[in-house]
């Protein structure tokens, strides 16, 4: 029996006695695009934070190919880590601002692969290229980087380890225009390429019923609807 | 006469042996009551022009040309002269309003800063500050004086700055990307925030943004900047409903309701710009002339193009 690749059920967070969001449930697809739809101050980013680890909802499970991570030993959630990536709202501080774009880029594998120097140089060049990025943008600091370049070596770092799923948290929102349109499609051809399912969380509209399969759509704490954008892809 | 006039300002920033050209030989002029906009994708040099006519870049910029201001050189004038027109006479907004306010400094103490620094009255000025912030939908601004800016919503932050903005009555606003980050219910409050201040305050604006809805909602005339020149400059309605130039179209075809189409490759080095047009590489619609020589900015049906394109001729 095949699981969808992440599946939330009746998650639930409180910041002491104030409740952030209730009975949050939803799952993702292999090579989908879900939605998540809120206000700002809705819970959206911290809903993406708990699947990726960073914060402990205080209800719910959250289940990556059908094991709870929630319950899972810091060993075994190690090992399960580098296929569940984020996409920080921010790209200005997503990177070591001491370190060169290539070095950023690299540092996951010199972590996770074990590949050798030689390897680690070409595989790093070849995602570079994969993202779009040209050779003078790998020799800069993230300081001297537009935000769009800086959000390409994020999704080059990201797609070093083949992840399964990644969080996208207004992942073009400090983004001008032009920039915004060819990280989102930049997004979508990696996931045609790959098969990896995005949550991408936003709160323009106009650019989930773009992109994504499915919206859901975040109020007063709970999910309201789930709707189907019908882009011929499984739900 | 124009409340301001820029001319032929060019500006660059060392880069070890080499220079960035962050902006080329711009002229534009602003009319009084008239808001101005600035449009293009970031890099283009939008913001350098905003803070080059404060002559708040580092020391390091090359600057070039002129900006004439009220019949006045603001590049000949001395420090202590310009410290009378930088808040008093010309007003900026900075991006990102997070980063623009004090963290550990309460909001209240902050606004009474403006009014130290011009040796006016704080309790007076505090009383201005409070009339404007209600005029400015904040609502309780007594209690919000009271807080930290880590309080205050994006939406807010703004608001408040720009009150501050706003304290002496400025004869021009220059705001700075103003809705970057926003929500789309804050940034509703800042179309009505600028469409308030130009009516009821008849304020003279630069605005500097890549928001193309907020332009076309506020502005009277746009200019849209690639790589550090002008490419094109006209009505907002026009510049924005029937565009020229081929970049111009780019942008507007890369909003996600005209089919998120994103205008293809990157933007050319700053350090060594093309022999030809700074767009060539991404133009659709290039010829043999757009790789050889670089276009000058020709008048267009009422308004100022930057194109060989052959349909203008």
């Amino acid at each position: 029996m095949s699981f969808p690749v992440l599946t939330v059920n009746e998650l639930a967070m409180k910041f002491g006695t104030s409740e952030v969001f209730k009975n949050i449930s939803f799952s993702v697809a292999r090579g989908e695009t879900l939605g998540l739809f809120g206000k700002s101050g809705s819970g959206k980013t911290t809903i993406g934070r708990c699947i990726v680890g960073l914060e402990k909802p205080t209800g719910g499970k959250i289940l990556v190919h059908g094991e709870d991570i929630l319950s899972m030993g810091k060993k075994e959630f190690r090992k399960l880590r580098p296929k569940i990536q984020m996409i920080f709202q921010h790209p200005e501080t997503s990177l070591d601002p001491r370190m060169k774009a290539f070095e950023n880029l690299i540092e996951p594998l010199k972590i996770h692969s074990g590949l050798k120097q030689d390897s680690l140089l070409k595989r790093g060049e070849e995602l570079a290229e994969l993202t779009g990025l040209r050779p003078e943008h790998l020799v800069r600091y993230p300081g001297h980087l537009s935000g769009g370049e800086i959000q390409r070596i994020v999704l080059a770092r990201i797609m070093a380890l083949s992840p399964d799923f990644i969080v996208a948290d207004e992942p073009t929102s400090m983004l001008d225009v032009s920039v915004q349109a060819q990280i989102l499609r930049l997004m979508q051809k990696l996931q045609r390429e790959t098969g990896v399912s995005y949550l991408l969380i936003s709160h323009n509209l106009e650019v989930l019923r773009k992109v994504c399969h499915r919206i859901a759509y975040l109020e007063n704490g709970t999910i309201t609807s789930i709707e189907n954008i019908n882009r011929g892809i499984k739900t | 006469m124009s409340l301001l006039e820029i001319r032929g300002l060019s500006v660059e920033f060392p880069a070890g042996e080499n220079a960035v050209k962050a902006v080329s030989n711009v002229s534009f002029e602003v009319e009084e009551g008239e808001t101005f906009g600035l449009i293009g994708e970031s890099g283009s040099g939008k913001s350098v022009i905003g803070l080059a006519l404060l002559r708040l870049l580092p020391e390091s910029a090359v600057i070039s040309g002129e900006v004439i201001f009220q019949g006045q050189n603001l590049f000949s004038l001395k420090p202590s002269e310009l410290r009378n027109i930088r808040g008093k006479k010309i007003s900026l907004m900075p991006q990102n309003p997070a980063g623009a306010l004090n963290p550990v400094l309460k909001n209240g103490l902050q606004i009474e800063e403006v009014f130290e620094e011009r040796r006016v009255d704080k309790k007076e000025g505090m009383k201005r500050s409070l009339k404007l912030m209600k005029k400015l939908f904040l609502t309780d601004p007594e209690k919000l004086c009271t807080l930290y800016p880590h309080q205050l919503s994006g939406g807010m932050r703004q608001r408040l700055i720009a009150c501050m903005s706003l304290s002496f009555e400025p004869e021009l606003l220059i705001a700075d990307e103003p809705t970057k980050g926003l929500d789309p219910e804050a940034k509703a409050g800042a179309v009505d925030l600028f469409t308030k201040i130009k009516k009821e305050y008849g304020k003279t604006m630069l605005l500097i943004t890549h928001d193309l809805d907020l332009a076309l909602e506020v502005c009277d005339r746009i200019a849209v900047m690639y790589a550090g020149e002008i490419v094109e400059l006209n009505e907002a309605s026009k510049v924005l409903n029937t565009p020229v130039h081929p970049y111009t179209k780019g942008l507007i075809s890369a909003q996600p309701r005209n089919g998120l189409v994103p205008l293809r490759g990157q933007s050319p080095s700053r350090i060594k710009l093309p022999e030809g047009c700074f767009f060539n590489e991404r133009c659709r619609c290039s010829g043999i002339e757009c790789s050889k020589k670089h276009p000058e900015i020709k008048k267009h049906k009422g308004g100022w193009v930057r194109c060989h394109f052959q349909s203008l001729q």
